[in-house]
């Protein structure tokens, strides 16, 4: 049952925040900048769990490395930038919070550009 | 797992802010200022080092290289 300690701590630091932000509202962005971290830090050993199982699944069914990896990696990235793209926005920073964002929908688009070109290949190749 | 920064976090923000108002009654407007400053650089330490711990974690559940 971590969820009822992750919400029971969620409760005590949204109190704590509470009680900072009118004194030091950037002690408590900080604050809860930390709190994100730490969840994060919390489920990331669940879903690797999950990932190593679905690396697993590839293998058996014989689908190359290289795909699922690439979809991995934009998982991660998507991930990331949405947690720094949350903090900015927490703290008021909207149009700071846009430009994580534009970069991390390029990142990916770099990401999928192999994929995007196989698949190109593939078509090139079916069309008489 | 490192739940008790959180708690050091806002014991340095309610510290700070006590500190900040009472050497503000004194009068001593600069230190108060300084008081600040070093309660939020230790607190940012803090808060990057996490960070760094976090990021590092995603570099190896995701194997972003």
């Amino acid at each position: 049952m971590e969820i009822i300690q992750i919400i029971g701590l969620c409760f005590v630091v949204t109190l704590l925040i509470l009680i900072i932000k009118q004194q030091r509202p950037e002690i408590a962005l900080q604050l809860s900048l930390a709190l994100a971290t730490i969840i994060f830090l919390l489920v990331l050993n669940k879903i690797s769990v999950v990932l190593q199982l679905f690396r697993d699944m590839a293998e058996k069914a014989n689908i190359s490395q290289m795909y699922l990896n690439t979809i991995l990696k934009i998982i991660g990235i998507a991930y990331v930038t949405e947690f720094g793209a949350q903090v900015c926005r927490d703290a008021g920073e909207g149009t700071v919070a846009g430009k994580i964002e534009f970069a991390g929908k390029v990142m990916v688009m770099v990401m999928a550009i192999p994929i995007i070109a196989l698949v190109l290949d593939t078509i090139v190749r079916l069309i008489p | 797992m490192g739940l008790d920064i959180l708690f050091k976090i806002a014991g340095v923000g309610i510290l700070v802010s006590v500190f900040h108002t009472a050497l503000k009654q004194a009068g001593k407007e600069d230190m108060a200022h300084l008081c600040t400053l070093a309660g939020f650089t230790i607190v940012l330490l803090w808060v990057v080092q996490l960070l760094g711990r976090l990021f590092n974690t995603v570099q190896d559940v995701f194997k972003l290289f």
